[in-house]
């Protein structure tokens, strides 16, 4: 505080006080009284001095310094204030002064009330330390509103010019809603005086829309002034300005139709002149708000993305509804997995994933820009439906001589934007388009050009094109060539090592150097290679007819890979040292032909013709050397073939020849003959002709120079069955304990394998009771015969009772199983000795007992004739 | 009531009706009505009434899905809004002794200019759907509806009276302007269907008497017509 001291305007009256030290009680009371004299005095004096000199500042430039006046003081009373700074100053003045600010240190101030005799002089020491800075209620140069975004804006001056030096700011500003002022928002903003006068903006974005209830603003302000070493305060609080909507007589929803990112929180109202019943979002009912009037609002927390045509809010009165309709979304993803490529060197289609869905469609939905900015070109790219699987794309056109390109793919909706970027070296990003217009042309019977188009400017690049080659029955080949890229045309390759007169099926795909992709595979072009000679004699054998003297020979067609063209017509001619016969022009399906020869020596040459020429020849010798020491063998097969084999004979200098027929069909028989190397001992031979249980004849001939020799003559299955048949057999003679029978032969074709044996079962039995009797050797009552002598074709069963019924079945097994059974009911004769025995026993006894009897009953006639005597 | 989201009619009931659409746009060229002795407008008028039942059919379903297209409320079954901005629309419901006064011929100009507007509104709504699969939902009804109004056409030339020709200027567009928002716009697109499916049910009460009234002696019809909800 101040330092006060106080001057007597008047002389003093301390001469009074020595003349009432007389006693010392009385002193004492005195001294008390005087005492208390003297402070009423004091306060007196006081009460009659300017006191309580208060300084405050609002620019730090001139001080307004103001004190309490003397009691008694009328109402327009004048002051001398005087003071030093630098040089004496004094003001003549009413109530208050404004000096200028003074420099930090104590200063001298008397103020001295003029015109006013009771009152007193008042020193009083100031210091900057003394004074209160408080800067002047700021003003508000503009209040506005964006109602579309609910934003507000405020603008102010700083009056930055009246303060000497560079100062922080702190403004404050309150944001208040309603009528009864709630405050909504309560924020600082610091700012920096710079000696000039500044506008300030400052916006807030309000939760509610500004059209829901009216909205104040009001700013105060702090200057921090680092040299000021008095006390800063806040300025007052400005008057308040206020945003209102003007409704107009139609009930409102705010905000129309917003966008808004999922999981915000938005406040929704209605605001109107009717009572509100409900308000909805979507089918959920929420609580209401009430604002001025009848204004209401709802808020929605965390809200869910929307459907495709948006999330509705509905308010009800009594007999009409209000709404608005809320786009909830997210801001476009960043596009992932942008990928620029050209087909043709012309235009470079970029593709991309749009990531995350925005769950806006229609207007809000994502808009693209694809921006080059080496070229500073860009194309756009709007979708309006909501996509479903089909790619994103954009394609931009290229230009000359630029091959890198540095694209950045901007997405933007209502909720913000995304880019991603990609530089690329086009040239790198070849991906050509399928090739068309595949054509094939003739260069030999195993060559051809292939030519195909391809659009595209390649023509500073290099081509790979790959020609898959595909033969029936072949493993698919591929083969590589590599070109020189050409603007806009046809390709041309030559494909050599195919076969002649074969159907080949060509496709092409190409990428460019260095490789990126492959373009998909072209259509399949089918072509045939043109004829060339035969490359070989067909395969030839010759029978001697059953008369000896027609030599017939035969030969296998081609195969197609040696016939190299369709063979039209044979050639056959036989030749010996004397002469030779010829025949001509014998047409293809034709593989047989029929001279007539002796029986001497006869070189055969058969030659197939195709369009193109003839094959070399294939000779066969016609001599047959004759073989004394030939026996015939068995040979069981594998099922689908059957294994032959024989002994080494060096003397065989040519190759091995096996033929073979069916056994029941008549000579010449030949079903189909087989070559095999002459330092070969064995081969398997196999025909789809084969058929299991069917005897077939194979005879092994060994090539020498003068010609063949059979070597070996082998019956044999491919694979043996049971038999389809029974042997017939018949009763050749009975007796009273025997029976004798005989069996026929089967049929070799019914017999479908090697005869390995009969078996004959035999059991006491009538037709009657037997017949459906299953004959079992398991049973004990059966008895069976096993026939392993398939040369036995009789049997004679002994040891049986005479006239006795006896059950006879007899059945035939080869390897391959048991045939059918076949039975016959036979008696044997009676046995006549035992039947006279028979007879002749009990006659025989009939007359022992008679002839007993009569001695006995003899005997007793004579006893009792004798004992009646003795009583007599 | 309003109809629940409906599953798509099957794909022969598609063939079906845009043969028997196909048949009614050409009727009136058909020769063979127009010859003496020809049966009248007996069997177009029946074909007609048949296409319109059809419709309602069809068009139980495409409300459905659309109705969930809009979202909630509007595909709940009590919701019924009031008619803000679909004033433009003509109005199916009618006074029950205005409407026994009228002749055949007002009848059948009344139906022609009503599905005339109301298939430029839908064409409309069509181009305003978000979903590519609504679109092909709608303009499959647009196309049914093309071929309802031939068949009305049809019937008039058979009943020997003209078709209504459009005032110069009065054609019904489909502007939504800025200030139409989004809600409005749903608002009137419920009412479109709503009035799409009572002219559809007015209509085939119109063709019934109507095929009633040429079928001698003509029945008595007892009809109620009155506000007709979803």
């Amino acid at each position: 505080m101040m330092d006060i001291s106080l001057c007597l305007k008047r002389p003093s009256r301390m001469g009074d006080s020595k003349r009432m030290r007389m006693t010392s009680n009385f002193q004492w009371l005195l001294l008390t009284v005087l005492l208390l004299y003297l402070m009423n005095q004091v306060n007196s004096q006081k009460r009659r001095t300017p006191r309580d000199l208060k300084c405050i500042t609002n620019n730090l430039q001139v001080w307004d310094c103001s004190w309490r006046a003397p009691s008694g003081a009328g109402h327009g009373a004048a002051y001398e204030v005087c003071f030093e700074n630098g040089s004496h100053s004094c003001y003549r003045l009413e109530k208050n002064v404004k000096i200028p600010a003074l420099l930090p240190g104590d200063h001298e101030i008397t103020i001295n009330p003029l015109h006013d005799f009771g009152s007193f002089i008042s020193k009083f020491t100031l210091n900057e330390k003394n004074v209160s800075f408080i800067p002047d209620v700021p003003e508000i140069l503009d209040l506005s509103a964006d109602f579309s975004t609910s934003t507000l804006h405020l603008k102010w001056n700083d009056k930055g010019s009246v303060f000497p030096h560079h100062s922080d700011v702190i403004w404050e500003i309150k944001v208040l809603r309603k009528k009864n002022m709630e405050i909504v928002k309560l924020v600082t903003h610091n700012t920096t005086l710079n000696g000039r006068d500044t506008i300030h903006h400052w916006s807030w974005t309000s939760d509610m829309p500004l059209e829901c209830a009216t909205h104040y603003v009001g700013i105060r302000c702090y200057i921090d002034d680092p040299q000021f070493s008095g006390r800063k305060e806040w300025s007052d609080w400005s008057p308040l300005k206020n945003i209102s909507w003007s409704p107009d007589s139609q009930t409102k929803v705010f905000p129309q139709d917003r966008v808004l990112l999922v999981g915000s929180d938005i406040t929704v109202c209605c605001v109107t002149q009717e009572e509100v019943l409900s308000a909805q979002i979507g089918s959920t009912y929420c609580p209401l708000i009430h604002l001025d009037g009848k204004n209401v609002a709802i808020k929605i927390r965390n809200i869910s993305a929307s459907e495709s045509s948006g999330t509705n809010v509905v308010f009800s009165v009594e007999d009409n509804m209000f709404g608005t309709v809320i786009f909830a979304g997210y801001p476009p993803d960043i596009p992932q997995k942008l990928n620029c490529e050209t087909y043709d060197l012309k235009e470079i289609i970029c593709t991309w994933n749009p990531g995350r869905p925005t769950f806006l469609v229609g207007p809000r939905n994502t808009s693209y820009t694809l921006f080059e900015s080496f070229s500073g070109k860009y194309v756009r790219f709007k979708r309006v439906e909501l996509p479903t699987n089909e790619s994103y794309q954009l394609f931009f056109q290229m230009l000359p001589n630029q091959e890198i390109y540095n694209f950045t793919l901007n997405a933007r909706n209502p909720l913000g934007q995304s880019e991603s970027t990609l530089l690329v070296n086009i040239t790198e990003k070849v991906h050509p388009h399928i090739p068309t217009s595949i054509k094939v042309k003739d260069i030999s019977s195993t060559a051809v050009t292939l030519s195909w188009h391809l659009p595209g400017s390649f023509a500073k690049i290099k081509l790979l094109c790959q020609i898959e080659i595909n033969k029936t029955n072949s493993v698919h080949e591929l083969r590589n060539v590599t070109m020189k890229g050409i603007e806009n045309s046809s390709y041309l390759a030559a494909v050599d090592k195919l076969n002649p007169y074969t159907i080949y099926t060509f496709r092409i795909r190409c990428c460019t150097d260095p490789f990126w992709k492959w373009s998909k595979w072209s259509n399949e072009k089918q072509y045939l290679t043109t004829e060339a000679i035969p490359s070989k004699g067909p395969d030839t054998w010759r029978e001697w007819s059953s008369d000896g003297k027609n030599l017939i020979i035969y030969w296998k067609p081609l195969p197609i890979n040696e016939a190299n063209g369709k063979i039209l017509s044979y050639n056959v001619s036989c030749s010996s040292d004397e002469e030779t016969q010829s025949l001509s022009e014998i047409p293809d399906p034709q593989h047989k032909a029929e001279i007539q020869l002796d029986k001497s020596d006869y070189i055969i040459s058969v030659v197939a013709k195709n369009s193109v020429g003839s094959s070399p020849p294939s000779k066969i010798a016609s001599m047959e050397i004759p073989n004394d020491d030939l026996k015939i063998e068995q040979a069981v097969g594998m099922g689908n073939g059957i294994l032959l084999t024989w002994n080494y004979d060096p003397n065989v200098t040519c190759d091995y020849v096996i033929k073979w027929c069916n056994s029941s069909r008549s000579e010449p028989c030949l079903m189909d003959w087989k070559k095999v190397p002459s330092n070969s001992t064995e081969t398997v031979i196999e025909s789809d002709q084969f058929r299991p249980g069917v005897r077939y004849n194979f005879f092994v001939y060994g090539c020498r120079n003068q010609g063949y020799q059979l070597l070996r003559s082998i019956i044999g299955y491919v694979e043996e069955l049971a038999p389809v048949v029974a042997p017939n057999f018949t009763v050749e003679d009975t007796s009273a304990d025997s029976i004798l029978v005989k069996w026929e032969e089967i049929p070799v074709e019914e017999l479908r394998g090697f005869l390995r044996g009969y078996l004959f079962y035999f059991e006491k039995g009538e037709r009657d009771t037997s017949k459906m009797r299953v004959l079992e050797s398991g049973r004990s009552d059966i008895k069976v015969k096993n026939i392993t002598d398939i040369s036995q074709k009789t049997l004679r069963i002994a040891d049986l009772q005479g006239k006795t019924s006896y059950h006879l079945v007899l059945r035939a097994y080869t390897d391959g199983g048991m045939g059918p059974e076949k039975s016959m009911f036979v008696v044997t004769k009676e046995n006549s000795v035992a039947l006279i025995i028979a007879i002749l026993i009990p006659v025989a006894v009939a007359v022992i007992v008679g002839v007993v009897t009569s001695i006995l009953c003899y005997r007793k006639r004579e006893w009792e004739t004798a004992l009646l005597k003795h009583w007599k | 009531m309003l109809p629940a989201a409906g599953e798509p009619a099957a794909g022969d009931s598609w063939g079906m009706l845009a043969c028997l659409c196909t048949v009614l746009w050409h009727l009136p060229a058909v020769p063979a009505l127009n010859r003496t002795g020809d049966p009248g407008p007996g069997p177009s008028i029946q074909k007609t009434y048949d296409l319109t039942r059809y419709l309602e059919h069809q068009l139980r379903s495409l409300a459905g899905t659309y109705l969930n297209y809009l979202g909630p409320p509007f595909n709940e079954p009590d919701f019924n809004p009031p008619r803000l901005g679909a004033e433009t629309l003509p109005r199916a419901t009618v006074d029950l002794e205005v409407w026994r006064s009228l002749n055949d011929r007002l009848r059948l100009t009344q139906n022609y200019e009503a599905y005339s507007h109301l298939l430029c509104y839908l064409r409309g709504l069509n181009r305003q759907a978000a979903t590519a699969e609504l679109r092909r939902s709608l303009a499959h009804f647009c196309t049914s509806l093309q071929g309802l109004l031939g068949s009305i056409a049809g019937v008039m030339a058979a009943l020997g009276y003209p078709l209504p020709q459009p005032l110069p200027g009065t054609e019904p567009t489909w502007t939504p302007g800025p200030a139409h928002s989004d809600f409005l716009q749903k608002m009137d697109d419920f009412w479109l269907l709503k009035e799409l499916q009572t002219w559809l049910w007015r209509s085939a009460k119109d063709f019934n008497r109507l095929k009633k009234k040429m079928q001698p002696p003509a029945a008595a019809v007892t009809l109620h017509l009155e506000a007709h909800g979803f």
